[in-house]
């Protein structure tokens, strides 16, 4: 046994780090296949027809330079769809942000007692979206709807002081979805209806890895408000939360698709007042087949949301080191 | 001036009495530790003197006045926390700059960027940096100012929470354990430090911890809890050699206080059938503790009052410790001995121990001290 | 609590607005046409019995029934007969409102297929996720081999890329190959998450090397070691990362919306729904949310019974 053949030593010591290598290899394969096949040659693809004219079962293709791309910034239809994709990202981010928030604050300060909320709050984010959207549908119907319903049990009361009131009383509350001054805003409050939930979880997870004694120290310092112990020590603490949220928030704010296809499969709304980005690649590049316009989209579309992520991660990165 | 005074504090968590009445007077410019076992309600009463916890029922009176309905950041309290609570975003100057922000600058002063622009602003905050700046000199920090709490190690972040403490001038500083997150080199330093500190600041410290050893070397009083209830309230020596309580003398004291039992026959006072005095006269229980400290034992050879066999023994250089298991029931002593003594201390050697009656403690059978009865026994010598 | 009243209040009112919608898809589907024209009925409806118009015009009494009923009612003229007949179909047409729109929801759309496709594509799909990502991730975390540093960078650049977003390019990938409404369409651009693979490798990190030591002094290989040791010390990461995966395509609309054009057969739940949506009149409200709520329950209720594993899962992305 004391005897060991030099040989077989030799071996030993130089297997272990190729064997690890070549089973490396062998482990991340297929994961790297489909990586590039599913994430990064799409990008490309993407990047080269958006230059072309190209069209599903057309044999070839014609060069066009950056047509789609003028298009984009020319066309009244396109400014239509950057409208309404910014009205549709500056409004759901913050506001869905500040309620998760706020609502993170409240059930946090409730103990236990706020478990329930968080529960229901979080029952959209799980719901199907399309589900929902058709739920909604039908509560914004303009004469079965129960918002209009409740909205005309006001009428007759005070409440008809209001201009708005006293205006769905007299000619008829909006159509909501199909009145283009409210579409885009009703999409909106649907995306926060179902987006806030998600954020007050974040936040709560957030909340509770602040440490109690911080608070106390908060107090010995002479802080008295509830909004000075804010400043001092939550908001501080949300930091790399919020940004994470905000950035999740975008995102997903981007991507909105669901809603507006279930409310208008045509066109994107009324006048298209609700023509984002993602009905805008599925409508052109998909139902009509005009694959360049919709791959321009598509570059425009990646171009911001990793611009976005980008910001996150290099705001996080700064605040790394507390 | 600023003199604390607790009277008869309870605290309930629920069902659970935490504090059982607690009385304490701390006198202005005394160094005061409260010290116990863990949940012997150290820190809540520490933390209703600060005001983040609300008594069940006493009052709290700081400087003559009754603070008891005051919140925390109006009792002018200075606070050092376990976990030393610095807040993470700010650097050690901003840390230490917060009491006098929240205490001196309006709620309008203290706005990011308008703040600067208030009236007075400006010289509020150069009176307050130059108030850090000698706070951190004092404390040795002066050189982080910039970093955040992040970049710190241990020994100087709880540095910042003194300097954030006594940044101010308080009525009293509260320390709730602050040195059981360093370790043992840093603290026996730190330890001597905080000592400096509080005599040259000749303000009132309450300090809070469960090491005996930090309450004995920083203290001028110590107040001994467990369950709830201030057992002894002394100076460190009063505490060592003179405690009131069994429960007292056996957690001072490292190694711990050696308890025998006690008998009286009439007028015989014996232990494990040794008499230790014939012509007991006092009227006493029958049966009794006798406390004797690792000192108070003595080898000897002729008449030991105690015989057994070593089993452990330790060497510390300057003295040695022997553990002696008694042959009447085999239950241990620990001796402290000289280490000239080492040769007569081989494990397994029979040994035989004696003691002055006069070192001994006498409790009774619930651990109160019995004072006459010891009088009385030194009194009555055994006839040899 | 009395000092918290307001925060109650504010918190009941948006409680109110969050479970508005659901109160009234579930409503709805337990409400008659009538009752949901005219809004009345409460939440459960007065269920009261109601004929099915389209059973009753299928069931028409022709010539020949009447015929073959007569001497069921002897002594009755052509007239009576049929009358009866009549009222005969209307007992079997008639029903109350909550079975007849969940009997419509199943029966009017192939529902439990599409409730079958929706089990198959999220199953599989989270499946090829586990078997493609967690080799990768163990890899990236515990061996040590020469480009691993650069593979990990690309995972870290395509956590940048939302798939929604190249549908498109992906699309046309797939209708090149022909595989345009197929299952393989449904479940291959998710084949790859690279979320998972992130998420894992950051918990394998934490996974004592002892441990992966001491399966290879047991002559484990490293194929081996991935699902023998690897697997199910990840069962609890892998647990939240399943109802992550589930969740996102149970839901997910868009993407069978694209690839799945008219071949019933393949339709996701979502796409069911939104089917019957394009078809049905306003008579078909409520079996319309029969079948929304049907599609929308299975995730709910787990939730409700796994709130805090479910939680933890959806914030995953959150733990970056």
């Amino acid at each position: 046994m004391a005897v060991v053949d030099p040989s077989i030593a030799s071996v030993a010591k130089a297997r272990p780090d190729n064997r690890q290598a070549r089973a490396g290899w062998g482990l991340v394969t297929p994961a790297l296949t489909l990586m590039g096949l599913i994430l990064l040659v799409p990008i490309v693809v993407a990047g080269v027809l958006s230059f072309t004219n190209y069209s599903l079962g057309n044999p070839g293709f014609d060069w066009v330079g950056v047509q789609n791309y003028e298009r984009l910034f020319t066309r009244s239809t396109y400014e239509k769809m950057f409208v309404a994709t910014f009205k549709y990202v500056v409004t759901v981010v913050p506001i869905s942000v500040g309620l998760g928030l706020g609502a993170a604050l409240l059930v946090h300060s409730l103990g236990r007692l706020g478990d329930i909320y968080k529960t229901i709050y979080f029952l959209p984010v799980m719901a199907t979206l399309l589900a929902m959207a058709i739920a909604w549908e039908f509560m914004l119907h303009p004469t079965i709807g129960m918002v209009n319903r409740t909205l005309e049990m006001a009428c007759g009361t005070w409440f008809e002081a209001l201009p708005f009131f006293a205006n769905g009383c007299a000619e008829g509350f909006p159509l909501w979805l199909g009145d283009r001054d409210y579409a885009i805003w009703v999409v909106c409050f649907i995306g926060i209806w179902q987006g806030f939930g998600f954020n007050m979880v974040l936040f709560l997870a957030g909340l509770t890895s602040v440490h109690r004694e911080l608070y106390h120290a908060a107090e010995m310092d002479g802080a008295r408000s509830a909004w000075e112990r804010f400043r001092l020590v939550t908001w501080p603490a949300l930091g790399p939360t919020t940004v994470f949220v905000v950035t999740i928030s975008c995102i997903r704010a981007f991507q909105v698709f669901d809603t507006i296809e279930a409310f208008w499969p045509q066109g994107g709304g009324p006048n298209k007042s609700a023509y984002v980005m993602m009905f805008a690649i599925f409508e052109k590049g998909i139902q009509q087949n005009l694959i360049g316009i919709g791959s321009a989209i598509t570059m425009l579309f990646l171009v911001f949301v990793m611009f976005l992520t980008l910001i996150q991660r290099w705001l996080v990165e700064r605040k790394v080191h507390y | 001036m600023s003199g604390l005074h607790i009277a008869s504090v309870t605290k309930d968590f629920g069902e659970t009495p935490v504090l059982k009445g607690v009385t304490l007077d701390v006198k202005d410019g005394e160094f005061i530790s409260l010290v116990g076992p863990s949940g012997c309600g150290k820190s809540t009463l520490l933390r209703i003197i600060a005001g983040l916890e609300a008594p069940t029922s006493g009052t709290v009176t700081i400087g003559g006045t009754d603070v008891t309905q005051v919140r925390a950041a109006d009792r002018n309290l200075s606070m050092v926390f376990q976990s030393y609570a610095l807040y993470p975003h700010l650097t050690v100057a901003e840390n230490i700059a917060v009491p006098l922000q929240m205490r001196q600058m309006t709620a309008l002063q203290r706005l990011p960027v308008l703040g600067g622009l208030m009236p007075g602003a400006q010289t509020q905050k150069q009176d307050i940096a130059k108030a850090v700046r000698h706070a951190a000199t004092m404390l040795e920090i002066a050189t982080l100012l910039d970093r955040k709490p992040g970049q710190l190690s241990g020994g100087q972040r709880q540095r910042v929470a003194l300097g954030r403490a006594l940044v101010r001038d308080p009525a009293a500083f509260l320390l709730d354990e602050p040195l059981s997150n360093l370790d043992a080199k840093l603290r026996v330093q730190t330890r001597s430090e905080i000592a400096e500190l509080h005599r040259s600041l000749k303000a009132t410290f309450i300090y809070v911890t469960h090491d005996q050893v930090e309450a004995m070397t920083m203290s001028d009083r110590i107040a001994v809890m467990m369950g709830g209830e201030i057992l002894q309230c002394a100076a460190p020596d009063v505490i060592y050699e003179d405690p009131d309580d069994i429960r007292v003398a056996e957690f001072i004291g490292s190694p711990k206080i050696n308890i025998l039992p006690v008998e009286r026959n009439g007028a015989e006072l014996t232990v494990f059938g040794q008499v230790l005095s014939s012509r007991f006269s006092v009227d006493s229980p029958q049966i009794m503790q006798m406390g004797l400290r690792p000192e108070a034992l003595r080898l000897t050879q002729s008449a030991p009052r105690l015989i057994g066999r070593v089993v452990h023994f330790e060497n510390l250089g300057a003295e040695v410790f022997a553990q002696v298991a008694l042959d009447s029931d085999g239950s241990r002593v620990t001796l402290r001995a000289m280490p000239a003594q080492r040769q007569s201390l081989v494990l397994g050697t029979q040994v035989g121990l004696t003691f002055d009656l006069s070192a001994a403690m006498m409790f009774d059978a619930d651990g109160t001290r019995l004072r006459r009865v010891e009088v009385a026994a030194n009194r009555a010598p055994e006839v040899a | 609590m009395t000092r918290d009243w307001w925060k109650h209040m504010l918190l009941i009112l948006g409680t109110i607005i969050v479970l508005a919608p659901f109160y009234m898809m579930v409503s709805y589907s337990f409400k008659s046409p009538g009752e949901i024209d005219r809004g009345e009925g409460g939440f459960f409806g007065r269920q009261e019995m109601m004929i099915d118009p389209r059973c009753v015009a299928l069931r028409q009494p022709g010539r020949a029934d009447i015929d073959a009923a007569r001497n069921r009612f002897p002594g009755e003229d052509d007239a009576g007969i049929q009358a009866a007949l009549l009222a005969e179909t209307e007992a079997t047409c008639s029903m109350r409102p909550v079975v007849f729109n969940y009997s419509k929801a199943f029966t009017e759309a192939p529902l439990v297929l599409y409730l079958l496709n929706g089990v198959i594509v999220t199953v599989s799909i989270f499946l090829i996720q586990v078997v493609v990502a967690l080799p990768a991730a163990y890899a990236l975390a515990k061996l040590k081999f020469w480009g691993r540093e650069a593979v990990f960078a690309l995972v870290l650049f395509c956590l940048l890329i939302p798939v929604h977003a190249i549908a498109l390019p992906l699309y046309i990938g797939l209708a090149k190959l022909g595989l345009t409404n197929t299952y393989a369409a449904l479940v291959v651009p998710w084949t790859i998450s690279v979320f998972g693979i992130f998420l894992m490798r950051q918990f394998f990190m934490t996974v004592p090397d002892d441990l992966i030591d001491a399966a290879r002094m047991d002559g484990m290989a490293e194929f081996a070691i991935v699902w023998r040791v690897m697997l199910p010390t990840a069962i609890p990461a892998l647990l939240a990362f399943a109802i992550f995966s589930v969740v996102a395509h149970w839901n997910d609309y868009f993407w069978p919306r694209i690839v799945v054009t008219g071949n019933r057969d393949l339709f996701t739940p979502p796409l069911g729904l939104r089917e019957f949506k394009g078809d049905g009149d306003g008579s078909f409200f409520g079996p319309m949310m029969a079948t929304a709520t049907v599609i929308v329950t299975p995730l709910i209720v787990a939730f409700l019974l796994a709130q805090r594993r479910f939680i933890e899962g959806i914030t995953l992305s959150g733990m970056k």
